[in-house]
């Protein structure tokens, strides 16, 4: 099973690093679509089908910050699990971004296994690209 | 300030760098931000061509003359984003700094004063110089 990535940042540079180190880390990513501020994101979302957001927080026109909250008012699209990335340290930051629906953060600098591990987290698949239900119930019947 | 330079430059452009005991003049290229919260200030790194180069070539893996200067320049800026937030978060996680966009340009005036810290590195690649100033004004303004 392979994934829609939709990585939001101002940076070109920082987009094609994202996507060489998912492609690096073995996550199983099928389309990854790309916007440079949260406006264009939207604009994206409604056209194609994705599967998990990564956003960068400082952003011109729209934050990541404004761009998780334009995501929570909407009904379909609160349901597509949003990753911030992002040089933001503080505690507060992080918090907002949780508060606004974010499922997992991601500080840059980053290394390709922290990408990969909160990818598989917030969607909820494991390493080997099975849901967390399904590898249950591959347990129980392994005798 | 040193391990968060160290952090950004080994994880995104793998490059390792060492203290210079000299300081060192002969940049090309400046790459600013600038921060305001309890404290203000801006850094600035300084590259050599080299380095900027190679930090293209590491970061993005292209080759050469592959590399355009809208990439340096996307990497110089990148390099000096992740190197203030860094340092920032490890001055004191629990207040939040607003950062500005970084900017891009040739090397500006570098002389440090009592209130600008600099420091030179080293590296296979080339060198940097990584300047920081404190507004003192909003230091003495802020609160405890």
């Amino acid at each position: 099973m392979s994934f829609n990535v939709l990585i939001v940042d101002d940076s070109r540079s920082m987009r094609a690093v994202i996507k060489k180190t998912i492609s690096m880390s073995g996550f199983k990513m099928d389309q990854c679509l790309e916007a440079g501020n949260g406006r264009e994101a939207l604009d994206i979302l409604v056209k194609a089908w994705v599967d998990v957001i990564i956003s960068d927080i400082n952003m011109p026109e729209m934050n990541g910050l404004e761009f998780l909250e334009e995501l929570k008012k909407d009904s379909l699209l609160k349901a597509i699990p949003a990753i911030v990335i992002s040089t933001e340290g503080s505690e507060k930051r992080i918090q907002d971004a949780y508060d606004l629906g974010a499922r997992g953060f991601i500080k840059k600098p980053f290394l390709p296994e922290e990408i990969k591990k909160v990818l598989y987290e917030v969607i909820g698949v494991s390493d080997e690209g099975k849901y967390e239900e399904d590898k249950e119930n591959d347990d129980a019947f392994d005798f | 300030m040193t391990l968060s330079i160290s952090e950004v430059f080994e994880k995104m452009f793998y490059i390792f760098l060492e203290p210079l005991d000299i300081r060192y003049d002969e940049y090309d290229m400046e790459a600013a931000i600038s921060f305001e919260g309890t404290i203000s200030g801006d850094v600035r790194i300084l590259f050599s061509r080299e380095i900027v180069m190679a930090m293209v070539q590491n970061m993005l893996g292209l080759e050469g003359d592959g590399i355009t200067g809208q990439d340096m320049e996307d990497c110089s800026k990148e390099a000096v984003n992740m190197v203030c937030g860094n340092f920032l978060s490890r001055l004191d996680s629990t207040k939040v700094f607003n950062l500005s966009s970084p900017s891009f340009k040739e090397p500006g005036d570098l002389e440090s004063g009592e209130d600008i810290c600099r420091m030179d590195f080293d590296s296979d690649y080339g060198k940097i110089g990584v300047m920081v100033g404190f507004s003192l004004t909003q230091m003495r303004g802020s609160q405890p």
